[in-house]
């Protein structure tokens, strides 16, 4: 077992030392929306070609490696320094996790190799009124014969602008308890009615979006799960892509992000030393419990608040660690005007790391939000009464 | 770790729990014959040949109990100090009679100030340029707030025995400084397991403003961060006693980060459970102040966390 994964180790970096592209950062930084997508669309397919594009997904649908595969990969891909899929995020793992756990044959047949043909998914989840509290979601699904006819605004749809399909919640019940009225649906983006406004976040770019719905139709078939059981398949498939998603990306601050860090700084100067071992310190707790939660979810045994607490510490370690970057970086850390395209939230810019960590603390769920959980569903302890 | 051995480290852990939990002070033939001193000295002295992760969790358990005992210093350092040795017959008896319970020794390890556990002990082990000295010195206690612990200082005898460590001296002395940092390290983790717990419990009873203060965000939020640093705590020891165990060359690494890491989260964490416990927690009687004054202690004791992170950042120069 542990000879074979060492010798999947070892394919794996060879894999990585020929193919990740040579200077993909500096060729990457500040190039426009359709370079952007180029490149990512390329690094997907590569990867799809070695099979390490969906390496999470059943076997018969293209994936197929075990856990223990998969972080060795996630491992070995943060080590060379590898672009990340921000792209097809949604796609390879929402929109997968989703089909799978609660889609129709149908569903999968049609949307499952579609995704590994590159197409794009965004998520459209959150509405003004309904952030953090997201299920009290307005946006409305009336069944007209064999359509749903959706009106509404959703928010914060990261790459909505790429997007060729939407996982979309909807109220199909305005009278049910809030949580017992949603719907989660399928939607084709190109469908008459959707449009589509860019918001410009607080680093300058524009991945965040609006999508407005004006008597959008959507086909019946294209209900994932029972009617008004909605909720349900979001929390089931919103959990399963915590684990190695999160993996990932402690992997790539304790490689790249923690190099870039060490390199950047006076390491001779014993107060910026005591805080870079502070740093690595947390990170390598933070790789550790990710591989826990990982094998945990694997195992069965995971804590209701497990992957809140992941998602808590790492959100709030790159916001510290970015910060120092820009501390160390001096006045140099502001002249950096535009970050590579396709890094992951340790690109070495770092004041553009650091503003952009608030988007790690603010989304999916903020770290208020987390720290409910983690009290409540983790410990045990009682809710906050409620409001009304 | 195998499935047999989390298995066994289970059943450590509840009897460690149970025996612990009778008295606040536990003797040292309470110890003795529950096996646990003997835990690490190999089977043909009379020992359970057993490795540091089983030591890691009576050490674990003793500081969630926040007991008053020897076991750091008496059986932790000494028998890993003993097993560092070359064999001899010196070092073979002592190791029989530590496990039999006949001898209780302790450790100058750092120095022959705030020598756990060497008060009352029949043989103290001091660190010498190149060798170890055995020797009865005169000891002299160092009281400290922590009530927990009992330190002293040695005054080493002229007629001591010298033995030599197995291999490189120095590289021996700096395994068994790691090996004292780790079950530090462990002893802070339980201490704030218990903590938490505690706290928890407290929080969700405890009624202000007709609700349990358990159901208010501020608490809620500050027992969530007490959480998430036992979380990463409990990573970092876990790495740093399996690599002490394995000997592995990165243990050094692990060592400094879990001492480090840890043992301020413990003092945080404490000082957390004594902030959110109120009026009853600052009382003599409450006991939190017993585990606020050992996490502290346990925050010096083999090395401060500046100086683990000293050792850290060497690497990246």
């Amino acid at each position: 077992m542990t000879a074979d994964l060492n010798e999947f180790r070892a394919s794996v970096r060879t894999w990585c030392e020929e193919h990740v592209p040579a200077d993909w950062r500096r060729a990457q930084t500040g190039v426009g929306d359709e370079e952007f997508v180029r490149f990512q669309k390329a690094w997907f397919a590569e990867l799809h070609s070695a099979g390490y594009a969906v390496p999470h997904w059943p076997h018969e649908w293209g994936g197929g490696l075990s856990v223990a595969e998969q972080i060795v990969l996630y491992q070995e891909l943060a080590a060379h320094d590898a672009p990340r899929l921000v792209l097809a995020f949604v796609g390879i793992h929402h929109a997968a996790a989703t089909l799978l756990a609660a889609g129709t044959d149908e569903q999968r047949q049609r949307h499952l190799p579609a995704i590994l043909d590159g197409k794009i998914w965004v998520q459209g989840f959150s509405e003004p009124e309904a952030g953090s509290d997201l299920a009290s979601l307005r946006t409305s699904a009336r069944r007209v014969g064999d359509s749903y006819v959706v009106n509404g605004q959703k928010l914060w749809a990261s790459g909505g602008k790429h997007a060729d399909w939407c996982l979309l919640l909807a109220r199909t019940d305005p009278d049910a308890p809030k949580r017992k009225g949603i719907s989660y649906f399928l939607l084709d983006m190109t469908t008459p009615g959707v449009e589509v406004r860019l918001i410009r976040n607080a680093i300058g770019d524009s991945h965040f979006c609006e999508i407005f719905l004006n008597d959008v139709e959507i086909p019946a078939a294209n209900l994932v799960g029972a009617e008004n059981a909605g909720w349900q398949v979001a929390q089931a498939t919103l959990g399963a892509e915590r684990g190695l998603t999160m993996l990932e990306l402690a992997e790539r601050l304790g490689n790249a992000g923690f190099r870039w860090l060490v390199e950047a700084s006076p390491v001779d100067d014993p107060i910026v030393a005591d805080r870079l071992a502070q740093f690595e310190t947390e990170i390598t707790g933070l790789r550790g419990l990710c591989r826990k939660v990982v094998e945990d979810n694997e195992a069965g045994t995971a804590g209701p608040a497990d992957a809140s607490i992941v998602k808590l510490y790492y959100s709030e370690l790159l916001q510290r660690l970015t910060d120092f970057g820009v501390e160390i970086g001096g006045m140099a850390a502001h002249t950096q005007l535009a970050k590579p395209m396709s890094s992951g939230w340790e690109s070495g810019s770092w004041m553009l790391d650091f503003i952009g960590s608030w988007e790690w603390t603010i989304p999916g769920g903020s770290s208020e939000i987390q720290r409910t959980i983690i009290a409540e569903r983790g410990l045990g302890l009682p809710r906050e009464p409620s409001a009304v | 770790m195998t499935h047999e051995f989390a298995e066994f480290h289970e059943e450590l852990r509840s009897v460690a729990g149970d025996v612990l939990a009778k008295d606040s002070c536990v003797d040292w033939s309470v110890l003795v014959n529950a096996g646990w001193v003997g835990l690490e000295v190999p089977e043909q002295f009379g020992g359970a040949g057993a490795t540091f992760s089983e030591v890691a969790v009576i050490c674990e358990e003793i500081g969630r109990a926040a007991s008053a005992n020897s076991y750091l210093g008496s059986a932790v350092l000494a028998v890993g100090t003993l097993n560092a040795l070359q064999p001899s017959d010196t070092r073979d008896r002592l190791l029989s009679d530590v496990a039999s319970g006949a001898v209780r020794a302790a450790v100058a390890l750092e120095s022959t100030e705030f020598v756990p556990d060497a008060e009352g002990a029949d043989r103290v082990l001091v660190i010498a340029d190149g060798g170890l000295a055995v020797a009865s010195p005169a000891v002299t206690p160092q009281p400290v707030l922590d009530e927990t612990r009992r330190l002293a200082t040695v005054t080493a005898d002229d007629g001591a025995e010298m033995l030599q460590f197995e291999g490189d001296h120095a590289a021996a002395v700096r395994r068994l400084l790691d090996r004292a940092a780790v079950a530090v390290a462990c002893d802070s983790l339980g201490l704030c397991e218990a903590m938490l717990s505690a706290t928890v419990g407290y929080a969700k009873v405890r009624h202000q403003f007709g609700r349990p203060i358990g159901s208010f965000q501020a608490v809620k939020h500050a027992c969530a961060d007490m959480q998430v640093s036992i979380a990463v705590s409990r990573q970092l020891v876990s790495a740093a006693v399996e690599a002490v165990a394995a000997e592995r060359p990165d243990a050094a690494t692990a060592a400094a980060m879990a001492k480090s890491y840890v043992c301020s989260a413990a003092v945080d964490v404490v000082g957390k459970a004594m902030q959110l416990h109120g009026g009853i927690g600052y009382t003599w009687e409450s006991g939190i102040h017993v585990y606020l004054k050992r996490a502290a202690l346990n925050r010096s004791l083999f090395g401060s966390p500046a100086a683990h992170r000293k050792r850290l950042a060497q690497r990246y120069l």
